[in-house]
């Protein structure tokens, strides 16, 4: 009887569903609350009264130490984000209060956005993030010392939705995240903006950022190096060398013939250069299929581009070889 | 030397900028040092020459130092962390930050980056007859090939008028490659000889950033100013590249000279040439109707100052967001970029076509018309409605055109369509639990090929006819002779990914997931092309306080590749 191939990982995907299930029955409903109309502002003291743990770490979070807001301005800070608390004062009702930490982008970032108009935050109603609810308070932590402003460090926090990405970043061939040189925002800006220091929004120039040798423009061009990095590299992480979709000769050999010297028979034993009897070594049989097919790039050695022409006019000197 | 002591000396200025700030605070400063010593122990045993190219292992144990220090005052706080992992990789960061008025982070980030030596032994062959043959020589064997990379990043932001949110930033970078690699250079006329010699790096890239914005009533605009230069000051290494002579009898003339381009030389290899880019920027932000808005336009100038060729891009984009109601709103996404580089007249040697007094020529001179000419243009437009207070739901229709001006034939190049459909749902109960699942679609018409990339027609059929007194194909017809498009890039994909994230209190959470994709390209008329990816992963992640984390966590890749590889056949 035929076995049919099962997709690798699905006994893990179904346990995954499973578990996902159990944990959602049983979670807590949280959601970000209203104000109803004719609520009026109380004051911090009033909200202190039953906040107070709050009240006596705010000093120390990020917005405690860096408020310039005057003492008789500080009488309405907690609404400023929550909104009036009169109506949730009264009724003693958590959800007749704002919660922005709990809202999703129809409450949460409207709320912050009105202070933060930083340039960073440029197309943060249009990014990916937004649009996918993660909201500021998915990553940062409000009421938070400041040393823990974020939910969990860089790495840590980016890991907690992409754990994906951090297994990548485990593969034999990296950028070194791992390492503790670099991290996430070297090149992304969870915040929708533009990558630091890259000139445009395309990947190439997130790349050219770091590798701007690769850039040019050149006299003679590899094509893909125009069209994409991402042609021929992965960026998180690969088995193969240099962050290669896979290992030489086959990525060349998806996008070009075979290197026609490698069909050539090879002589089998020792022998010398005949003009330059120095140059000598020892052949085999197949000696042409495993010089030819091993790594193009050690003869093609400038396949980002150069402005150098290789040797033969055969090519038009655009053999890369230089 | 002297510019790394410049920008060390610029950094300690904005550090006692920072502090000097910090001191003119009439507040109670609150301190806190963390101080983290420990360890690192690499064990050889069945050792199994692993890659390291960025932490070489050694076997004995070797100290490690972390430092986190915070200061805080009203009105502000400044933050120093480092950490020491050798003396070839340490960084460390200084950032400040003044009330909303400014903030200032200087960083710097030391990195050895290693690269194996490859020692060309499998380039060793002659053909069984005689006639063609491939040497090799390793003019340094063992020599160690490793990069010392250090960056120094500085930035700058501040707020200069409160009333009209005016703001100014800048940033400098300044990144140094320092060390040696292997350069490969080869030489073909009367044998194919590779030989590897030890090239000095000392590479520099500057990058400069500034930014100017404000408000004017509900809309912000601002401009932003890119500079970066490249530039490789090392002195090159050169190559020898045989006389022109036949492989077997030796001898010399006319007709091989007329195959190559240069002959008889040492030449420079593996040059890198000195760039220069620049960009402006005009941007503006805020509310249009009951929507908000955001757009930019730009211009850059990338040049190649060794051999004056400039690229050029204008870009632009526009979003924009419009309420439907309480609980929805419509994205509309827009972004277009118009690439142009210059043209260049090669000018090659002249090719004698037969032998003999009788011989003619072949003129190979050509317009090299650019890859990088292109326009694209990217669309979507996305619904996002919140279902009920845990569900919300995102539609979304997007199309994009890349339209390749010069590739694969002058103006004539691969128009590539590519329309997508997305469907997003995301459940979230307050900050405990959330699971979002993703589907996305795309179907492209006309992806990058490798235009006649392969299979060859039969010379005799193709070539017709083939010059007098031959009866073999020159390499240069086998470029004609070649009729297929190839490629590995997919006219349909499919797009899968489900993650839940459990977070029961602000310092744990539990991640569960798959990520998995499919895609295809049935229209090549060679060979089907296709890729399964699929990574299902958990992690659990607890962060007790900020000293302590620790992370666990398991994923399985399984990838399938099914695409061509190109295979010759030798009729040459």
């Amino acid at each position: 009887m035929k076995k049919h191939p099962r997709l690798p990982g699905f006994g893990l995907g179904v346990t995954m569903l499973v578990l996902t299930g159990i944990i959602w029955m049983y979670s807590p409903m949280a959601w970000a609350g209203t104000i109803p109309e004719g609520a009026v502002m109380v004051g911090d003291e009033t909200c202190l009264d039953c906040h107070g743990d709050i009240g006596e770490n705010y000093e120390k979070t990020t917005h405690g130490a860096l408020s310039v807001l005057s003492s008789t301005q500080r009488v309405i800070l907690c609404e400023s984000c929550h909104g009036p608390g009169s109506a949730h004062v009264d009724a003693a009702d958590p959800e007749l209060i704002l919660n922005p930490a709990k809202g999703d982008q129809f409450e949460q970032s409207p709320t912050c956005l009105s202070c933060h108009k930083d340039g960073q935050f440029d197309n943060w109603t249009f990014s990916h993030h937004n649009s996918g609810d993660v909201n500021c308070s998915s990553c940062h932590k409000v009421h938070a010392e400041h040393r823990e402003w974020t939910q969990e460090y860089v790495l840590d926090l980016c890991y907690g939705c992409h754990a994906e990405v951090r297994a990548q970043t485990f593969l034999p061939s990296h950028h070194p995240v791992s390492e503790g040189r670099m991290n996430c925002l070297s090149c992304h800006d969870p915040h929708g903006g533009q990558t630091a220091f890259a000139m445009e929004d395309t990947g190439r120039e997130t790349c050219f950022s770091c590798h701007p040798d690769k850039e040019g423009p050149f006299v003679y061009e590899h094509a893909p190096a125009s069209e994409d990095c991402m042609v021929c590299h992965t960026p998180h992480g690969s088995v193969a060398d240099n962050l290669l979709l896979a290992n030489e000769p086959t990525l060349c050999l998806n996008c070009h013939a075979m290197h026609f010297h490698a069909t050539i028979e090879g002589w089998d034993g020792d022998f010398a250069v005949p003009l330059d009897p120095s140059r000598n070594g020892t052949s085999t049989p197949e000696g042409w299929k495993i010089g030819m097919l091993t790594k193009c790039t050690q003869c093609h050695t400038a396949i980002h581009g150069t402005d150098a022409p290789s040797q033969a006019i055969s090519t038009s000197g655009n053999a890369l070889t230089r | 030397m002297k510019k790394t002591l410049s920008i060390l000396i610029s950094g300690l200025l904005l550090v006692l900028f920072c502090v000097s700030l910090s001191a003119g605070q009439e507040s109670e400063t609150e301190e806190t040092y963390t101080v983290w010593f420990g360890g690192h122990y690499t064990d050889f045993t069945d050792y199994q020459k692993k890659v390291g190219e960025y932490m070489l292992g050694n076997e004995e144990f070797l100290p490690e130092l972390m430092v986190d220090y915070l200061a805080r005052g009203k009105g502000y706080i400044l933050t120093l962390n480092g950490h020491y992992y050798d003396h070839k990789n340490f960084r460390g960061t200084l950032t400040s930050r003044v009330g909303d008025r400014f903030k200032g982070t200087f960083g710097y980030n030391s990195l050895y980056h290693r690269e194996g030596q490859d020692m060309l032994t499998y380039m060793e062959t002659r053909e069984a007859g005689g006639g063609k043959i491939l040497t090799h020589e390793v003019l340094d064997p063992g020599a160690d090939y490793r990069v010392h990379r250090q960056e120094f990043q500085s930035e700058m932001k501040a707020l200069l008028s409160r009333k009209n949110n005016i703001t100014l930033m800048a940033a400098h970078r300044m990144v140094l490659q320092k060390g040696a690699e292997q350069s490969i250079g080869n030489t073909h006329c009367f044998s194919c000889h590779v030989t590897s010699q030890t090239a000095t790096v000392d590479k520099v890239t500057h990058q400069v950033e500034a930014s100017l914005q404000g408000d004017i009533g509900k809309n912000t605009i601002g401009y932003d100013f890119g500079y970066r230069l490249f530039e490789s000051v090392a002195q090159p290494v050169y190559a020898w590249f045989d006389e022109a002579r036949h492989p077997v009898n030796g001898l010399s003339g006319a007709e091989f000279d007329s195959r190559l381009i240069y002959a008889d030389t040492a030449l420079p290899i593996n040059a890198y040439p000195k760039t220069e880019k620049f960009q402006h920027k005009l941007k503006t932000k805020g509310s249009l109707g009951n929507g908000e808005y955001a757009a930019s336009a730009g211009y850059s100038r990338a040049e190649n100052k060794g051999t004056e060729l400039v690229s050029t891009a204008w870009s632009g984009h526009v979003n924009y967001s419009h309420p439907l109601n309480q609980k929805s709103r419509l994205i509309a996404r827009i972004k277009g970029v118009k690439l142009d580089s210059d043209d260049l007249f090669i000018d090659l040697p002249t090719y004698r076509e037969g032998r003999g007094p009788t011989a003619s020529q072949r003129d190979f001179d050509f317009t090299r018309y650019s890859t990088l000419n292109r326009s694209e243009f990217d669309g979507s437009l996305e619904l996002i409605t919140r279902v009920n207070p845990r569900l919300t739901a995102s539609f979304l229709l997007g199309y994009e055109n890349i339209s390749r001006k010069d590739y694969p034939v002058h103006d004539d190049g691969i128009n590539t369509n590519r329309f997508s459909g997305q469907l997003k749902l995301r459940y979230r109960k307050g900050l405990t639990y959330s699971t979002s699942v993703k589907y996305r679609y795309e179907k492209t018409s006309d992806p990058f090929t490798s235009g006649r990339g392969l299979f060859e027609a039969r010379g005799d059929t193709v070539l017709n006819p083939i010059p007098d007194g031959f009866n073999f194909v020159f390499y240069w017809q086998r470029e004609d002779l070649r009729y297929q498009a190839i490629t590995t890039e997919p006219t349909q994909e499919h797009i899968f990914e489900w993650n839940s994230q459990w977070r029961p209190t602000s310092k744990m959470n539990v991640s569960l997931g798959l990520k998995g994709s499919y895609d295809k390209n049935g229209d090549l008329d060679s060979l089907d092309v296709n890729h399964l990816n699929v990574q299902p992963y958990a992690a659990l992640n607890l962060t007790p306080n900020p000293n302590w984390s620790f992370m666990a966590g398991g994923s399985f890749i399984h990838y399938k590749s099914r695409g061509p590889v190109a295979v010759a056949l030798f009729d040459g």
